[in-house]
């Protein structure tokens, strides 16, 4: 007689029958590659008849990468340039945005509706192409600077320092392509928003709690996970995002099959480095911050 | 003392109008910021060519004409671009929502050893940056071409391969969907299902699939939407031998130089400005017609991921 299976074996088999596809493709594609990239940035691969010729070359690829390549570090600041002050604008205006379509009734729908619309139209090309319109079109004699230098602000601060300035300028100029990232966020908020218990909020009201302290005190510290989620998803976004500067080099390199494909995993390698450590450092930031509230 | 009660009560209800108008203000500013590149793409597109010189003209053409759009189709070849985009991505996301819907069933409904872990892996090949892996894949797949003696590069086959296999665009957010929305289900369905007699395969098809019609939707048009707007994986994989709508876009610039330089001699900058903005918006269009349809279903997929419940 067949020897019956115990609910638990059952439970294990089953759940592992429907994992299946995920788990070998992860397994194919995901967990080996990314294993396969690591070895692959210390070696030079050369495609030949009989298949990929691998020679070791220790830190070769990352002393070419650094010091020979007169793109690769420029396009790696460059990109970071762009992801960390990028992720605090998008995170903090979402949060703001949501906040203000969570006050509302009247065509909150409507607007929420345009909020998201980016989502669904973003992809490579098309930001490239809006991209490029802009800055060709200050190529033809629209400096940015001078667009936002009669402002009262702007002066002021460029009087005390002129990174800073620029730096606000930079953001203010580029702020629609920013808001294209605030899609998800946003919904993200709104839906966690909407979760607090309206009784937490009453209660905190006959305390006599005015509403910039029910602000900071109640609805942040319950936001602080979906701000997290948010900040993660921002960066892992902006750093998938095809526009940046570093992808081009990568993928330059990885369209030359014949013997550059050691050097781009280099590059792969470098760049997803710097991303995993972004989103390493913000899980950090909103750690402590909890402890120091839990205490 | 009653009076006075009320005038206060009145004064703070005015303060609140003057709020909600503020906000009302702000909000619907930004989403003009939203909305800029599309009404310059719309405008730009409808503009003839005497209204792109003229620098009097900002958004509003005064001679409404389609001629760039109807260069840009030709340019983007417009018929045969559309069509593979919308096959090739549909057949992506059926796969993709498939293996969606089993991953997701599994984590929802069984117990099984090592489910935390594999749960953390799913959400981790999230962050990890997709040139990081695509080196290898395309070497594996650039062998698996040699030992088969099958073509791979240049078909969708490694693409619908790996979304078959649960690692396309975005599966984890897919794969969240999924998994909230079975939590929502209640067991005793299925228990009485098995009751009845059905195996585990036949709770997951007739039961949860055919529950979750309206998820199966948000799932599968949010993996089209996505895998219309991939263009590195199918740029490393499938190059130009399938020509879909947003990579034709990308490689926009060039392919309009040549056609130029034959047709009209040098065209002018600005000219070539509008060309471009056309073919962008017509590359967005289909997406902007799917949106308007089901833009609220879209949105609920979002907040169903459950990555805000707990």
């Amino acid at each position: 007689m067949k020897k019956r299976k115990t609910f638990r074996q059952r439970q294990n088999r089953y759940g592992y029958l429907f994992m299946a596809p995920w788990i070998i493709g992860f397994l194919v594609f995901t967990a080996f590659p990314f294993l396969a990239t690591i070895y692959l940035s210390f070696t030079n691969v050369r495609q030949t008849v009989r298949g990929f010729e691998i020679t070791f070359t220790g830190f070769g690829n990352y002393i070419t990468a650094f010091f020979e390549n007169v793109e690769f570090v420029p396009a790696l600041l460059n990109f970071l340039r762009m992801i960390i002050p990028y992720t605090f604008v998008i995170v903090i205006v979402s949060f703001l945005l949501a906040y203000m379509l969570n006050k509302i009734r009247f065509a909150r729908g409507l607007l929420r509706t345009i909020y998201f619309l980016p989502v669904i139209i973003m992809s490579g090309p098309v930001m490239y192409q809006i991209m490029d319109s802009r800055s060709s079109a200050a190529v033809e004699g629209i400096d940015t600077f001078a667009e936002f230098s009669d402002i009262f602000i702007v002066e002021m601060i460029y009087s005390y320092s002129k990174q800073a300035a620029m730096f606000l300028i930079d953001i203010f100029s580029e702020l629609s392509i920013i808001l294209w990232f605030t899609g998800i966020p946003i919904i993200l908020f709104i839906n966690g928003l909407q979760k607090i218990n309206p009784s937490i909020l009453e209660a905190a009201r006959i305390d006599s709690a005015n509403s910039w302290q029910i602000l900071w005190k109640i609805i942040i510290p319950m936001i602080k996970p979906i701000a997290q989620v948010s900040t993660i998803f921002t960066i892992a976004n902006l750093g998938t995002f095809s526009t940046n500067p570093v992808y081009d080099l990568i993928k330059d390199a990885t369209e030359q099959t014949t013997d550059s494909l050691g050097m781009a995993s280099t590059y792969a390698w470098i760049y997803s480095l710097i991303v995993l450590i972004i989103i390493g450092i913000s899980f950090l930031i909103f750690r402590n911050r909890d402890k120091e509230g839990g205490t | 003392m009653r009076h006075k009660k009320l005038i206060r009560l009145v004064r703070i209800r005015k303060l609140q109008t003057f709020f909600k108008l503020c906000i009302y203000f702000v909000l619907i500013c930004i989403s003009f910021t939203y909305l800029e590149p599309i009404f310059r793409m719309i405008s730009m597109a409808l503009m003839s060519g005497k209204d792109i010189i003229d620098p009097s003209v900002e958004w509003l053409p005064k001679h409404l004409s389609i001629n760039n759009l109807k260069v840009a189709a030709q340019v983007l070849n417009l018929k045969k671009t559309l069509f593979n985009s919308i096959w090739f991505s549909a057949l992506l996301a059926a796969a993709q929502t498939l293996v969606s819907a089993l991953t997701g069933f599994a984590l929802s409904r069984f117990r099984f050893r090592f489910k935390r872990i594999w749960f953390i892996l799913i959400i981790l090949s999230f962050i990890i940056p997709v040139p990081l892996l695509m080196i290898p894949r395309l070497m594996l797949f650039i062998q698996a071409q040699g030992i088969l003696g099958v073509k791979l590069i240049g078909t969708p086959i490694p693409q619908v391969l790996m979304a078959l296999l649960g690692q396309g665009v975005n599966s984890t957010i897919l794969i969240l969907i999924f998994h909230n929305f079975f939590n929502m289900i209640p067991y005793s369905l299925d228990e009485a299902a098995m009751i009845d007699g059905a195996g585990q395969f036949q709770v997951f098809f007739q039961i949860a699939m055919k529950l979750s019609a309206s998820t199966v939707l948000v799932v599968f048009l949010f993996s089209f939407v996505w895998n219309w707007n991939e263009t590195y994986v199918s740029g490393t994989l499938v190059r130009n031998s399938i020509e879909l709508l947003p990579a034709k876009l990308n490689i926009f610039d060039s392919v309009f130089q040549t056609y130029a330089s034959s047709t009209r001699g040098n065209a002018q900058f600005r000219i070539n400005e509008a060309y471009k903005m056309s073919a962008t918006l017509i590359s967005i269009v289909p997406l902007l017609i799917l949106y308007a349809f089901v833009q609220k279903r879209f949105i609920e997929g979002i907040e169903n991921t459950g990555i805000t419940g707990e």
